[in-house]
This record gives structure tokens, C-alpha cells and sequence, in this order.
């Protein structure tokens, strides 16, 4: 009686994880081309994305709070900061008004150009941080992930180019995978004199604009989802 | 300008002149301090400072910021919006994600106050305004009721464009209690609340708080009644009660169905005293024979007799010394009906002498006479002479009526017979006080007592036979007196016994003992070392149940341990077979019973002869076999 029982239970175990396997797997990204395979809808696509900037600031923001503690910055620096962050170049809207009246397509180009011009700073970051013994693990661990997270992001956001392109939303103004170096061209080396400090600060803002203009084009595209 | 500012300078010196003569003291204003600034919808932000000790002087405050990327020195055009020592920034002077450095500058007549410079950076001061609309409905859930509650974001920020993105948080209590009940709700702006309580009040409330910033203040309270959906709180606690009486009725119901149980469980009984076959109801009731009915040994003493009267002695012949003898044949009369009892001569009190083996074979080997008689009369009386032993027999073979009436009977045995002096006269050298053994155990005292208390008083007589050979007639005139009248009563109520029963008995003069003899007497003890018996002739047909057939053994002799040996001749059948016995068979063809004082001995013992013996030890009635050629009847 005991054995069916714990059988029937076994059993429906895993149909459970089975089927949970499946829908996991039921629903990959499918590249241009490929038939056969569950499409994501541009919502689900910027939903993800979304989510995915929100950790990534979740985690430079905490970063950040651990450098404070240690490092106090001098109020001289405070005027520095803005002059510090490579990315100052970029032009990014700085209000709300400013944002809606930017064009989808520059919005998204601010967005990718933000996560391209990171991606090596963060990596760099986290080497710094891996070899220095003053930082704990937990600081390492975290700039790690915050590196990945960055690429991660990009690829996710020029999935999300390639669908808007796909369905017409945008044009073809925006430069694909390939314009990377163009985009980082224009963007100094300056970064390397930056110091962590300062390379936090200035990521937690522009992880930050990465998210918030992301929901702006989110709720402009697909406004109908928590919006 | 420069007339004002000598104006000014006038002014202040006679203020200070004034405040001199007054004796008041100024000086230059205290450092205000900037507290906080706040943006509601992340648009336009305000900064609140606190301002310092003024100094006694009117003072002046100004705000002074720098922007991130620029040295430009702004001034705060709005110190009235916010309230009282504020600054507003509106939408054209804020810029997010952009620094912010402000200070406040305090001024009065004698001087400045810088505060310390505030770094802030607007997108991270959000503090939004509480939700609005907040509405709470009552919905039904299949009869349970819930609690809804809706609200919308506050009117300043925008998540429309999704420039701001709120999460909200959701308090309720119960109107009279302390403490709220929080419920995260995220960015959904309607919420369900389960679990109410019938009948009661609630007060909801609601706050927001976007991605990265400060939690807005709670919004106003909303109060909302739960309806009674039980129907009533008195019925659920009269359900309940009913319930629980009935489970409390079950239980008891259980307990008294197995009270018996648990009493023993929990309070095992004593056992008490057990006498093994002690039947105590019987005993209650007052029946002690029936109760003690089953404290007897069933095998004890022997019990192999069906006929009980075979084994009853009626009497015992008892020796009685020649001197003695001789006194007592010519106190012989036949009136006197007493019996005398010889040996126990020496005490004539009742009951030892009657049954008391040991005096007759005491005089055993001094005995001669009655040889004639006793040769003839041989019988095969068996008779055990176990005088000691009185009391034992079975009693299921004798009843008490039955032993009463041969009790009574029993003097009739010793009334002198005329016709039979001669043979007494013959067998006079034996005198013998026979006794009736009775073997009713149960009235010893019963029969003993009114017999035997006048021993020597009671005339033996011969029942028509010549087998009596008791000293019948014989009297002791010294003691016949007091005993006369029993005597004679006796006497009497024998005499017409023995016509009866000499009546009934029409070849009594056979030898053999007559067919309805049971009782034995002891004749003598011959030089073999045997004791003779003979049967007593019997009127007690009526009385004791006799069987025919019955046989006697002539006991041979008393061995050194006390055991008396018995020759038998024919064994008769019985149904019993009691033991100690053995059986030796004789070299001469007859049988020997040889049979032991002590009845304890085992049971198991062999009965080779097809004819087993029964034998009652103690009483000294042994159902023999005839020794010699009677005819069977």
C-alpha cells in the first residue's frame, strides 16, 4: 500500500518537472529563419528586459553602497564625478519631457550605446576587484555578475532592436551587431582613470537610465502591460 | 546702489545703537542647514533647510546651487511654494540624473551664514504623494465574503509613459485594534483581502514608493463593515455545546460498557483465599455438609465400595480377660440389655471401645475359646479393625438417616437371645462388647453417644443365629441401674428387631452369613495371627442396602508394619479399586489382600487379579471374599 502511494507520488513528480521542462523549453528564442519554434511577443521580449536592467541596477546600486562605507569621497570630488564617467559624452535626455520627445529609434540607440560603452569598463572593474584582497568575495561576486548582466543586457536589447525592426516599429536607421565599434569609437579611454569609486557612481546612474528608458520605450511601443 | 548701501549702513548702525542702549546683543546668523529635499513625481523637487539662530537680527536666507557639468550659480526663485524656508525647483530647473549642489546662505545685518552644501541627485529623492481613490468593495466568495480594494496612483506621477514605475503596500486592522496587517502588493493597483471576521469593522490604508526612492505617506483611512455571514454566533457556540455533549455521551456510554474492565485494569481485585474445592456459596447458604462435600478426598478413604453397609462394622468383638469374662457370665441377664464393653473395660465411655482394634488384638494371642463357634462361624467377615479410625467413611454410603436407624437398631443386635446361650455359653470365653461401628463419619458423636455412654449396659443378644457370641444378658448390676430404662428400651426395641429379623431369616442357621450381613464381627485372633470374623446376622435388611454375593476375607494377620493381611478367597468385583493395596497371590489359591494402616500411600498400585479388593482401611471393613466353600448366593 506504502510503495503504490509513494510510486503514484514519484510519479507525478515528474510529470510535473517534465512538464515544467517543457514549457521552459518551449519558449526559446527563436532566430530569424528558424521555423518550428514559439515566437516571444515584443512585450514579453521588453518585459524581460526590463527586468533584466532592474537587477542590474539592484546590483550596482549595492555595489555602490559598500563603496561609500569605505570610501568617503572628499567634497571635492563630488564636482569631479560628472567629468569622470566616459559616458558623459553620450547625450542622454534628462527629463521626462526631454525622453518623450526623443524618437524611438535614438532612444534605443542612447540605451545600446550605454550598455556597449560598459561592457569592458565593468570587466576590467571586476578584475581590479578579484585581485585585490581588500575587497571581499561578495564585492567580487557582485562585479562579476554586474559584468555579465551588461552583456547580457545588450544582447537582450538588440534582440528587442532586431523584433522592432522585424514588425516595422522602427527603421533600419540603427546600426546592427556590427556597429559596435562604431559606437564605441567616439567614447574615450578615460575610463581607465577613473577609479572604482567613481566607476560605481557613474554606473549607477547610467544603469539606471538604461532602465528608465526602457520603460519609456516599453510603455510608448507596447503600452499595454503595466504601463 | 551706493546710496542704498549708505542708507543700509545707516541703518544698521542705528539699529545697533538702538539694540546697544536697549542692551540686547546681535550677532551674525547661525548656520542654517539644508534637511531635505523631495521630489514627488521626479519632475520638480523642493529643499527644505532649517535655518539657524538669527542672531537677534532680522535674517535673510538664500539657496544657492551648482549643477553637474557647469560652475553657473544658480539661484532659487521659489522659497513660497514649498512653505517656509524651502525652495522649489520646477520642471525647467530640474534635470534627472544630473548633480545637484545647494546651498543656503543666511544674512543678516552683521553678517552671512553659509550651510553645508547638499550633493543630491534627483532621480534618487522620488517621494512620492500617497495613492488616491482608495476604494474598498465587499465581494462574495461562494458566501464568504472579501474585501477589495482599488485605488490609483497618485495624480502627479506619471507611470502612464512609464517614467515612474510605483509599487504599493497595503495596511488593514480591525477598527479597535493596535496593529496593522501589511500586504506588499507591488505594481497591481487592486487588491483582495480574505479572512474577515463576521460582523467587524476595518480600516484600510495604502502608500507607494517608486523603484529607487522614499515611501509616500499613508493614504487616507477607508473604513469598511463586514457583514455577518455567520448566521449567528450564538448557534455556532449551541452546535458546538450539542456536539460536545454528544461526544461526552458516547464516552461515557464507552466507559460504562467496559467499566469492567477498566476497574480491573485500574484497581485489580484482591484475590482472595482459595481453598481448592471449597465451593463458598455452598458454604453461605448453610449447607456445610454440601460445602465440605468437596473438601473430602475422593480416594480417601477408599472408595471402591459400592456397598457401603459391607463396610460398616456394626460392632467389634473386644476381648475381654477371662477374670472379666467371668463376671460377666453371671451378671449375665437377659433384662439387662447392656452392653458391656470389655476391654475398654477400663474406660466405658463411648466411643473408644466400640471400634478399638488394638485391645482385641492385644488379647489375641491369649484367646482360646470360641474356637468351636468361631470355627464355624467362620465367615468371611472381613472387619478391619481400625479402632482409631472411626470417623472416616464415606458418608455418600451411609446416610445419616440410615446410620441413625442402625443406630437405633443397633442395641437390637445385642439382645439376648434364649436360644443361643448355649453357644454363648460355648463361646463364653470370649467376651466380646460388641460394638456397633458405624461408619457414618458425619455422626460419630451421634451414634456413639447414646450407645456407648452406657457401655457395659446393653445385654448383647444373638440374633437368632450362633454366630452371636456376645456376652448377652450379662449384666453388672452396678451398673445397670442408672441405665436400666435405656436399657430396657433398648432391649425392647431390639427384641422385636431381632423376631423380625430372625423372621426374615429362615435358614438362619446356615452358616454362611445371612444374605443381608454386612457386619462383621471379630471373633477372635486364632494362633495364625488371624483375625476371625464372623458376619453378624442382620435385621437391618431394610436398613443397608446389602448386596449378595458379598464376600469376606479372613484376615490372616497383622504384619510388622502394621498392615493387616487379609485372606481372600473370592475377590469380589468392585468397581473401585482402592489403594494401598497389593495383591499377593498365596501359594495356597487364595488371595491375599494385604492392605496397610496408612491409607496415604499412592494410588497406583497393580491389581493382577481380575478380582480386585476393595478395602476401607480405616474403618476396618474389608469386603473379603469368603475363605470358605459357601455356597454363593
Amino acid at each position: 500500500m506504502m510503495l503504490a502511494a509513494c510510486s503514484v507520488w514519484l510519479l507525478l513528480v515528474c510529470l510535473v518537472l517534465y512538464s515544467r521542462l517543457k514549457v521552459a523549453a518551449s519558449a526559446p528564442t527563436c532566430t530569424n529563419g528558424q521555423a518550428g519554434c514559439h515566437v516571444l511577443s515584443l512585450a514579453n521580449l521588453f518585459d524581460r528586459v526590463i527586468q533584466h536592467s532592474a537587477r542590474m541596477h539592484g546590483i550596482s546600486n549595492d555595489l555602490h553602497s559598500e563603496f561609500e562605507l569605505y570610501f568617503l569621497p572628499s567634497k571635492n570630488q563630488i564636482g569631479r564625478v560628472s567629468r569622470n564617467c566616459h559616458t558623459s559624452t553620450i547625450l542622454t535626455p534628462n527629463g521626462k519631457e526631454n525622453a518623450q520627445r526623443m524618437a524611438r529609434e535614438e532612444l534605443t540607440e542612447v540605451i545600446l550605446k550605454l550598455l556597449v560603452a560598459w561592457g569592458d569598463p565593468l570587466w576590467h572593474f571586476h578584475q581590479s576587484l578579484a585581485h585585490n584582497h581588500e575587497f571581499s568575495n561578495f564585492s567580487s561576486n557582485k562585479s562579476l555578475e554586474m559584468s555579465d548582466m551588461v552583456h547580457e543586457l545588450r544582447k537582450g536589447v538588440q534582440k528587442v532592436i532586431e523584433k522592432m525592426k522585424m514588425l516595422g516599429i522602427i527603421g533600419n536607421s540603427l546600426g546592427g551587431l556590427g556597429s559596435s565599434e562604431s559606437l564605441l569609437a567616439p567614447v574615450s579611454a578615460e575610463w581607465r582613470l577613473m577609479k572604482d569609486y567613481d566607476l560605481l557612481y557613474c554606473f549607477r546612474r547610467d544603469s539606471s537610465k538604461i532602465q528608465n528608458y526602457l520603460k519609456i520605450l516599453k510603455c510608448r511601443i507596447v503600452p499595454e502591460h503595466g504601463c | 546702489m551706493m546710496k542704498n548701501d549708505g542708507g543700509v549702513r545707516v541703518f544698521w548702525l542705528l539699529l545697533l545703537f538702538l539694540l546697544y542702549t536697549r542692551g540686547k546683543s546681535f550677532s551674525v546668523p547661525g548656520k542654517p542647514t539644508l534637511t531635505r529635499c523631495r521630489s514627488p513625481e521626479k519632475e520638480t523637487f523642493t529643499c527644505w533647510w532649517e535655518p539657524g539662530s538669527d542672531g537677534g537680527l532680522p535674517t535673510t536666507y538664500k539657496l544657492y546651487y551648482r549643477k553637474e557639468g557647469s560652475e553657473k550659480e544658480y539661484q532659487c526663485t521659489d522659497y513660497h511654494t514649498g512653505g517656509k524656508n524651502s525652495c522649489f525647483f520646477n520642471k525647467n530647473d530640474t534635470s534627472i540624473w544630473v548633480n545637484y549642489n545647494i546651498t543656503v546662505v543666511a544674512t543678516n545685518a552683521l553678517g552671512q551664514a553659509l550651510s553645508d552644501p547638499l550633493n543630491i541627485d534627483v532621480y534618487f529623492i522620488v517621494e512620492p504623494n500617497p495613492p488616491e481613490n482608495l476604494n474598498v468593495t465587499i465581494q462574495n466568495d461562494k458566501g464568504w465574503p472579501f474585501l477589495r480594494a482599488s485605488w490609483d496612483p497618485p495624480t502627479k506621477a506619471d507611470t502612464r509613459s512609464g517614467w515612474i514605475t510605483l509599487i504599493y503596500e497595503l495596511r488593514i486592522k480591525l477598527e479597535e485594534e493596535d496593529e496593522w496587517e501589511i500586504h506588499h502588493v507591488g505594481q497591481q493597483k487592486v487588491f483582495n483581502i480574505f479572512g474577515l471576521q463576521s460582523g467587524g469593522t476595518y480600516v484600510i490604508q495604502i502608500r507607494c514608493k517608486p523603484d529607487h526612492g522614499f515611501w509616500s505617506e499613508w493614504s487616507d483611512d477607508v473604513q469598511v463593515v463586514v457583514p455577518n455571514y455567520f448566521p449567528n454566533k450564538r448557534s455556532a457556540w449551541v452546535l458546538l455545546m450539542v456536539f460536545s455533549g454528544m461526544v461526552f455521551l458516547i464516552l461515557s456510554w464507552l466507559l460504562h460498557l467496559n467499566s469492567r474492565n477498566l476497574k480491573h485494569c485500574i484497581l485489580p481485585p484482591v484475590p482472595g483465599p482459595k481453598i481448592k474445592g471449597f465451593d463458598q456459596k455452598l458454604h453461605k447458604s448453610g449447607k456445610s455438609v454440601d460445602a465440605f462435600k468437596s473438601l473430602e478426598v475422593p480416594d480417601f478413604p477408599h472408595h471402591t465400595f459400592s456397598k457401603s453397609e459391607d463396610f460398616l462394622v456394626e460392632y467389634i468383638e473386644v476381648y475381654v480377660p477371662e477374670e472379666q469374662e467371668l463376671m460377666l457370665e453371671k451378671s449375665n441377664n437377659l433384662h439387662n440389655g447392656c452392653l458391656k464393653s470389655e476391654s475398654s473395660v477400663s474406660d466405658c465411655d463411648s466411643g473408644r471401645g466400640s471400634c478399638d482394634s488394638h485391645t482385641l488384638l492385644l488379647d489375641k494371642s491369649g484367646h482360646q475359646t470360641n474356637t468351636q463357634d468361631s470355627q464355624t462361624d467362620e465367615q468371611k467377615h472381613g472387619e478391619a479393625l481400625q479402632g482409631e479410625n472411626l470417623a472416616y467413611t464415606h458418608q455418600d454410603m451411609v446416610s445419616p438417616d440410615m446410620s441413625a436407624g442402625r443406630v437405633k437398631t443397633w442395641p437390637s443386635v445385642f439382645s439376648p437371645l434364649p436360644q443361643n446361650r448355649s453357644t454363648v455359653d460355648q463361646t463364653s470365653s470370649i467376651e466380646i462388647a460388641k460394638q456397633h461401628c458405624l461408619s457414618d463419619s458425619l455422626l460419630p458423636s451421634d451414634f456413639l453417644t447414646p450407645y456407648h455412654s452406657p457401655p457395659g449396659h446393653c445385654t448383647r443378644e444373638h440374633l437368632g443365629s450362633n454366630y452371636w457370641e456376645f456376652d448377652f444378658g450379662n449384666k453388672q448390676p452396678h451398673l445397670t441401674q442408672p441405665q436400666t430404662e435405656a436399657c430396657h428400651q433398648i432391649q425392647a426395641h431390639s427384641e422385636i428387631n431381632i423376631n423380625t429379623g430372625v423372621k426374615a431369616e429362615p435358614a438362619a442357621h446356615k452358616f454362611p452369613t445371612p444374605r443381608s450381613n454386612e457386619y462383621v464381627e471379630v471373633q477372635r485372633i486364632n494362633e495364625e495371627d488371624s483375625v476371625v470374623l464372623r458376619p453378624v446376622a442382620s435385621n437391618y435388611d431394610k436398613l443397608f442396602e446389602m448386596q449378595q454375593g458379598e464376600d469376606y476375607s479372613r484376615v490372616k494377620g497383622v504384619d510388622s508394619d502394621n498392615v493387616l493381611l487379609l485372606l481372600q478367597k473370592e475377590a469380589m468385583e468392585e468397581e473401585m479399586n482402592m489403594c494401598p493395596c497389593e495383591q499377593l497371590t498365596d501359594t495356597t489359591g487364595a488371595h491375599y489382600t494385604r492392605f496397610a494402616r496408612s491409607p496415604e500411600k499412592p494410588t497406583a498400585c497393580t491389581h493382577p487379579t481380575p478380582q480386585p479388593l476393595e478395602e476401607r482401611v480405616v474403618n476396618g471393613y474389608v469386603d473379603t471374599a469368603t475363605m470358605f466353600t459357601m455356597p454363593p448366593y
